[in-house]
């Protein structure tokens, strides 16, 4: 079950959807392995578009997402957020649907950006 | 036959090739004098004049290589080396069919210089790899010292102390003498004693070897019985941007002074000591830290509070991290008609990050007891300790508050993006407590709910992490144990007592992963004890186990 195999590695691709919106299609497992380099591609991804309103992230391939994965997530939306980009997170596989409703993170994550207005901390 | 006229003719020709040799030359008789000796050879042996015996003149190898050739020729035998005024000689005989024979020097002093120093340089290499070898081989400080100071003494220095930067007023100092090392602590001794120690010692800026007087070093710098000390350096040993500390070689008085290649290639040796004892110690720096954080992680010792019984389980991963992201703590009621609080968290990540904020975690949780009448109160204050704008790390946790009322147990039952505990009824239901709430530590503001809850004797709350549910194995190895694995066997445990349960959960989740890798697992029970166990309310936790 430990074996390393296409399917378990995270594979990421980004598709300009239009002039202003940017899908990242995410496939594998989104765990504490490959969290930092989820969250640094995206990162790099909204640094080198400006004007961008919306990123979809496809989470259909996603096969696992554990702690760490979702931290990612958080990190990402906080991004968003501050960029006043909106965060979607499409094609949810059921597993990070009762991750999401478990960690009471559901609505935090999908909610639409003027809900979500929330500015991070600046401790 | 040859005239006496072409013979002159033949020595004054053989005389001029003899002066222009660019080689020392001489030219020995079969009685024993010398019969000619050019200009070059001359300026060696002044004393190699026409006539005079080659027992008085010769240098010893050269007579010995003249005296085996006249005995028994051996063509093949290495021309003889040695030294002449100083310089370095190889000699080739010619024999005349007289029976003279011609000694050709050559010079091969920068040869020999040349093949000299490339076996020092070999010799050094060799024997800084094996330094690196055995300084490496160990991850104790102490040792090092040793090892550092031992070789030291055998191969660049009569004796040699190694100093390591001062803890407090201590300084830790490793003498070797080349009959062995040893260490001692000495208490006020300031490094400012030894010229220039101070400096070696702070590491930076880096410093260059420095000269002292060995009058000027102090008693416990020089072994005892050394005898009187001739040349003095004290090289810094540098470390990985820590200071590792100085290295002092001596030289006893007889002995030549320490040349410019000795003291670069000390430097060299220096620097490996200097990498081998900062590793040493900065890993047993970080093994301190993981001690003192596991000792603030054990899961405290559990039993039975104020009439209501509490067991705990933990099992740490497996995968090498020492400290794992799975928490729980029980702070026991003041007075028996007090609620206790029980908590079950798990912390996102592993190592040195998730230690922190588990630490994090459970202080404030604990600073904020006074306020555990209000759960959500109480999260929400945690989640403002614990928001930081560098990272997105989180925590999810249940709390319970507990106390016994006649023969049952009283419970408010609070989840903060964990998974809901559940109840187990004294028929065998098994139901999932009705709370849930957001995860704590990255979101701005969370919510939460708190379930109101009664067990009757023999009923259990059970809390767990997902380390439990989601272990991996079974008879293909690759199953979830899953919410409904538990559940059924928690149908089982109706009645049992708070131990029991939370053995079984452990035992059965820990049978399912096998030998496969798994995360933390915690699992925490709360029991209303059954009718028999009338146990005065207020007792103080006796017993359990911790982990």
């Amino acid at each position: 079950m430990t074996d390393p195999s296409p399917a378990r590695i995270l594979h990421l691709s980004s598709t300009a959807v239009g002039p202003d919106v940017l899908r990242i299609t995410v496939r594998g497992e989104l765990d504490v392995d490959s969290a930092a380099e989820f969250q640094d591609a995206v990162t790099e991804h909204l640094a080198a578009r400006s004007g961008l309103r919306a990123l979809r992230v496809d989470c259909g391939g996603l096969v696992l997402c554990d702690s760490m994965g979702l931290s990612a997530l958080l990190m990402v939306h906080r991004r968003t957020t501050a960029l006043g980009v909106s965060l979607h997170l499409e094609e949810r596989p059921p597993a990070l649907d009762r991750l999401l409703a478990v960690t009471g993170t559901l609505d935090h994550l999908t909610a639409p950006p003027a809900a979500a207005a929330s500015t991070p901390p600046s401790s | 036959m040859v005239n006496s006229a072409e013979r002159s003719a033949d020595n004054a020709w053989s005389d001029a090739a003899l002066h222009a040799a660019p080689y020392p030359v001489l030219v020995a008789d079969p009685v024993g004098t010398v019969r000619r000796a050019n200009e070059a050879f001359g300026l060696l042996v002044p004393d190699a004049v026409e006539g005079s015996a080659l027992c008085e003149v010769l240098p010893d190898w050269l007579l010995l290589a003249h005296d085996r050739l006249s005995a028994a020729p051996a063509p093949h035998a290495p021309p003889p080396r040695g030294e002449v005024a100083g310089r370095s000689f190889e000699a080739h005989a010619t024999r005349l069919p007289e029976g003279e024979v011609v000694w050709w020097l050559t010079d091969d002093t920068d040869v020999r210089l040349a093949e000299r120093r490339l076996l020092q340089e070999r010799n050094r290499t060799a024997f800084l790899a094996r330094a690196s070898n055995e300084l490496l081989s160990s991850l104790n400080l102490d040792r090092c010292m040793e090892v550092a100071g031992r070789l030291a003494a055998a191969h660049l220095a009569d004796a040699a102390v190694v100093i390591a930067p001062p803890r407090g007023r201590a300084l830790s100092v490793v003498s070797a003498d080349g009959t062995g090392a040893h260490s001692r602590q000495l208490t006020g001794v300031a490094p400012e004693s030894v010229p220039g120690l101070a400096e070696a010692l702070r590491g930076f800026p880096p410093v260059p070897s420095r000269w002292i007087d060995p009058a000027a070093a102090p008693e416990w710098l020089v072994p005892e019985d050394f005898g009187p000390v001739g040349a003095m350096v004290v090289t810094p040993l540098p470390g990985h941007g820590v200071p590792a500390g100085a290295l002092v070689l001596l030289r006893r008085a007889h002995h030549a002074a320490f040349s410019e290649s000795e003291e670069s290639f000390a430097r060299l040796f220096a620097a490996r000591a200097g990498a081998a004892m900062s590793a040493a110690r900065l890993y047993a720096e970080q093994a301190q830290i993981t001690e003192t954080l596991m000792r603030e992680l054990l899961p405290p010792r559990v039993g039975q509070v104020g009439g209501v019984e509490f067991a705990a389980r933990y099992r740490a991963a497996k995968d090498g991290e020492r400290v794992g992201g799975d928490f729980y703590d029980i702070h026991p009621a003041a007075a028996p008609q007090d609620e206790s609080l029980v908590v079950l968290g798990d912390v996102c990540g592993k190592g040195l990050d998730a230690a922190v904020l588990t630490g994090k975690i459970r202080n404030t949780l604990h600073a904020l007891l006074p306020l555990s009448g209000d759960h959500v109160r109480m999260l929400r204050l945690l989640n403002g300790a614990l928001l930081s704008s560098h990272h997105t790390r989180f925590a999810t946790l249940v709390m319970a508050s507990a106390r016994r009322r006649a023969d049952r147990v009283e419970l408010r039952v609070t989840c903060a993006g964990h998974p809901a505990p559940l109840v187990v009824r004294a028929d065998g239901r098994v139901a999932e407590v009705e709370t849930h709430g957001n995860l704590v530590g990255v979101l701005p503001e969370i919510d939460a709910v708190t379930a109101p809850l009664i067990l009757a004797p023999g009923e259990s709350l059970v809390l767990f992490t997902d380390g439990i549910t989601e272990s991996k194995g079974g008879p293909l190895g690759d199953e979830l144990f899953g919410d409904a694995r538990l559940r059924r066997a928690l149908a089982h445990c109706a009645g049992m007592p708070a131990e029991a349960v939370a053995e079984h959960v452990q035992m059965l989740a820990t049978e399912w992963v096998g030998v496969n890798k798994h995360d933390d697992m915690a699992v925490v029970t709360v029991t209303a004890p059954r009718g028999s166990s009338r146990r005065a309310p207020g007792g103080t936790p006796t017993e359990g186990h911790g982990a």
